[in-house]
């Protein structure tokens, strides 16, 4: 019996189990079909009650099946589990975030989220780097730790669930519209001004539901978008790119070979901010832009024509 | 009154009551009181084992008491500031026994302070007498019917829903923890009325001292069960006093109440940050209780207490408004302590029907799952599950403070969005909401404080503001039917035209200053702190009550609703 489970045989579900299984533990790897395990010490399972064996269960699916799968799961669960999700996705305009979702769709209360600048690649290769975990009890922080940290791996955390949660999701919306801007062939100045205006938007609207903004200045936050911008290959980055190509969404989608959050994401947090009073116009800007209203520089010259204020 | 003592007398007893059976734990406790202050005591102890921490606790204790009472001048404090004087002399030179004994002392003697009493034969006597002298201070014309018949009025005035049946299976089965939202002084004595009326048991409760200042319901509530809260104490020792206490309560099985909210709601808005100290002592509770093999379970039950008429509306607003309620946080001298507010205030209730509706939400267990009838716990798919599991690390039972802590915050998120659902809307709170949101379209671009002081000049025919009262009702009703919010059932039934007379005349005659008023044909908006105090209950909603087709009052349902993020 494994202690850790992963559920989700994408891209970045597969790595977390080699990362699991590389510090010599044995872990269970669900999936809808049947794959051959990339590691000795992985147990591929199609069955969800195999992995309600472990302690630690990694949630690594995209958010819109996140409920389904976890109400499935649910039946398995008792109040001994650790759930762990690591979507950038929030749900519906009102930005619920996955551990709410976990807790009101399962018994298991001690959850949290992993996030910071993790790629799948990295992940399962071993290079150096860090993350950091979201939850009110540090029992799963510390799970966390022993499961994927190590030498290669430091494994921060913090009791700010929702701030990691808002900051991993506008990270994504970010990387998206910074891939976006460098495919149409802005240069780094673009980068920039898009980065620290784009965190500061995502701060606002992580303050509005909550968070702290020290969050943001993090790990969850800028640490993620550095490794997103220095091009750590991720699908929102190629997603971005794939669209600035003029390709159609779908093409988009299939180029950056994994679902992607940050599409869905722009018009949740314009919704949001627009209900709140909240100024958020890059995620705005990219939502019109998503759903096919107005063009990329159209969108370009409506933020640059804002009045500018102090910082 | 002044002259009577404001420590709480007892009856004296001469005979020792031995309880039956069937009676609620609660009459068990003045046997069980010493017990009860020495496991206190014992909890302290345990938690402050060094010398060290020792004196620290004890110099914190010292110095916020002697701050405490240098400012006063009656003869108590004297001797209190002597005490504590001398025990910070005394302290360095103590030996490591010397030092436990004093803090055994110091507990000892706060615990004592904290704890109450619980009479039998001051219940009984509450339960016969005072509905109807309750009644009779609403209708005084009718004094002597009022008194023989019981309460009967009372019952219709203050009503309770919710399930009801299941808490009373529920309290044979494990311990009760009632979370009621918190916005008058009367919430106590209603509260203990409908557990009386409903067949439930009587609750113990930490009450604010200032309570006690009054000598008849500081003799009835500290006979009742009611524990003593000094918020003027600062000590952190007094502070785990009554953690513990709460906590030993819990454990031993006794029936408890608290208000998470901490102290009543200023704004009139339903409480969305709690104050969950008590809470945690549930939990605590359970997680001790199971540690040791005592598999009694503990059900929290949020409930909402809404009033058409709140006793205390102009002085929590004002405060509120004035952001006081940081230095203000023991109001003294509002008009609970004010007999003939009470006296209008009852009688106003005459053109209501319910004055006060208790609606219980769905109990939980700690950990935010609901329970069967039979007291197990749900999954969300409806299995039933072991709460031990919750608790539980690697096969065993541990009290682990850090998981406790995180597991009081989700159990706080669970009892305030019970809240929201659990929300009975009264027809006063949806009239001022309708006038304020009024208020808000005539006032463009100002903040909150520019528009109260639009006092009286804001008037709005009758006949408009009946139609929008008719499609806001419509809009409440929908959100009852998806499950959102309860409507009184005044508000349900009657025509709009009718609701708006009714709620003009409750408000008429008890606020000092008219709330709104008739002027020819018109509503006048006369005091907008009150109006904006009424409506605030339902201010989370005001998007879903403004009307889809009326764009100016969409823009003034959003104004509503950010205010919420930055009053």
């Amino acid at each position: 019996m494994s202690r850790v489970a992963v559920l989700g045989g994408g891209g970045f579900g597969q790595a977390l189990a080699v990362a699991v299984a590389r510090t010599g533990k044995v872990v269970t790897l669900w999936s809808r079909q049947a794959r051959e395990p990339a590691h000795v010490n992985i147990l591929g399972t199609t069955r969800l009650s195999e992995v309600a064996d472990a302690e630690l269960i990694f949630v690594a699916a995209p958010s819109i099946h996140v409920d389904g799968l976890a109400r499935a799961l649910g039946q398995y669960l008792d109040g001994t589990h650790l759930l762990v999700h690591v979507s950038r996705g929030l749900l519906g305009d009102d930005l619920t975030t996955l551990t709410q979702r976990l807790r009101t769709a399962t018994p298991a209360r001690r959850v949290g989220v992993l996030a910071g600048p993790l790629v799948a690649r990295a992940l399962a290769e071993g290079e150096p780097g860090g993350a950091i975990v979201g939850s009110l009890f540090p029992e799963v922080t510390e799970a966390v730790r022993e499961a994927i940290g190590g030498p290669t791996m430091r494994i921060y955390g913090t009791a700010d669930v929702v701030g990691v949660e808002v900051a991993s999701a506008m990270v994504g919306l970010l990387a998206l519209v910074i891939g976006y801007a460098q495919g149409s062939g802005f240069g780094p100045a673009t980068t920039a001004i898009l980065a620290t205006r784009g965190m500061a938007e995502a701060t606002r609207v992580g303050v509005a539901c909550g968070a702290n903004e020290r969050t943001f200045f993090g790990l969850a936050g800028f640490g993620d978008l550095m490794a997103a911008v220095a091009g750590d290959g991720r699908p929102e980055s190629l997603f971005g790119r794939a669209l600035a190509d003029g390709l159609p969404l779908a093409d988009a989608a299939a180029r950056a070979g994994a679902f992607v959050e940050g599409a869905g994401i722009a018009a949740q947090i314009a919704a949001f901010a627009e209900r709140h009073a909240l100024e958020a116009p890059i995620a705005a800007g990219m939502a019109a832009l998503l759903s096919g209203k107005v063009s990329g520089s159209a969108v370009i010259a409506q933020l640059m024509s804002r009045p500018a204020r102090g910082e | 009154m002044k002259l009577l003592p404001t420590k709480p007398l007892r009856l004296p007893r001469f005979r020792t009551y031995v309880p039956a059976p069937t009676d609620p734990k609660v009459f068990w406790f003045n046997s069980e009181r010493d017990d009860i202050v020495a496991d206190v005591v014992r909890r302290i102890l345990e938690r402050h084992q060094g010398d060290e921490d020792i004196e620290l606790c004890l110099n914190d204790a010292a110095y916020a008491e002697i701050r405490r009472h240098e400012a006063r001048t009656d003869e108590g404090s004297k001797n209190r500031l002597e005490y504590w004087r001398g025990i910070v002399r005394r302290l360095s030179r103590m030996s490591s026994e010397g030092k436990q004994e004093t803090l055994r002392e110091c507990a000892t003697k706060m615990a004592y302070d904290v704890a109450g009493n619980f009479d039998p034969r001051v219940y009984k006597f509450a339960a016969k007498v005072v509905p109807g002298l309750l009644t009779a201070v609403m209708n005084p014309s009718s004094v002597l019917r009022s008194l023989l018949d019981s309460g009967a009025r009372l019952d219709e005035l203050v009503s309770a829903q919710g399930p009801i049946d299941k808490l009373r299976a529920l309290q044979r089965k494990g311990t009760i923890v009632l979370a009621p939202t918190h916005c008058s002084n009367l919430d106590s004595i209603a509260i203990a009325w409908v557990l009386l009326r409903e067949g439930l048991s009587p609750v113990v409760y930490g009450a604010g001292k200032n309570l006690f200042s009054n000598p008849i319901i500081s003799f009835f509530m500290h006979n009742l069960g009611a524990y003593r809260v000094d918020r003027r104490i600062k000590a952190m020792l007094y502070k785990d006093v009554l953690k513990s206490y709460s906590s030993v309560m819990i454990e031993r099985g006794y029936h408890s109440l608290f208000f998470p909210g901490g102290t009543r709601s200023r704004s009139g808005a339903i409480e969305k940050r709690l104050k969950l100290g008590l809470a945690g002592s549930g939990i605590d509770a359970f997680s001790r209780n199971h540690s040791r093999g005592i598999r009694r379970p503990v059900y929290f039950v949020p409930a909402t207490i809404n009033y058409a008429l709140v006793l205390e509306a102009e002085t929590l607003i004002d405060d509120h408004l004035k952001e006081a309620g940081r230095h203000r946080y023991i109001i003294e001298d509002d008009e609970f302590s004010q007999l003939e507010r009470w006296v209008s205030f009852f009688s106003r209730f005459r053109a209501l029907e319910s004055a006060c509706v208790i609606r219980f939400g769905e109990p939980m267990d700690p950990f935010g799952n609901r329970v069967d009838d039979e007291g197990r716990s749900l999954a969300p798919d409806g299995r039933t599950i072991d709460p031990m599991s919750y608790v539980t690390h690697r096969g065993h039972a541990v009290v682990d403070p850090a998981r406790d802590a995180a597991y009081t915050r989700e159990l706080g998120e669970s009892i305030a969005h019970s809240y929201g659902v659990e929300t009975v809307a009264m027809p006063t709170q949806l009239l001022a909401h309708v006038i304020f949101r009024r208020m808000v379209r005539a006032t463009p671009g100002l903040d909150l404080f520019a528009r109260l002081r639009h006092r009286g000049d804001i008037a709005i025919p009758i006949d408009e503001l009946a139609a929008d009262l008719g499609h806001t009702r419509d809009a409440l009703l929908s959100l009852e039917q998806r499950g959102r919010i309860h409507v009184d059932s005044l508000l349900r039934r009657e025509s709009p035209q009718r609701i708006l007379e009714r709620c003009l005349a409750t408000w008429d005659g008890y606020h000092l200053r008219p709330v709104a008023k008739v002027v020819s044909g018109s509503v006048l908006a006369e005091d907008p702190n009150l109006l904006l105090y009424y409506a605030n209950r339902l201010r989370g909603f005001a998007i879903e009550l403004a009307s889809a087709a009326n764009d100016a009052d969409r823009a003034a349902a959003r104004d509503i609703e950010v205010m919420e993020l930055r009053t």
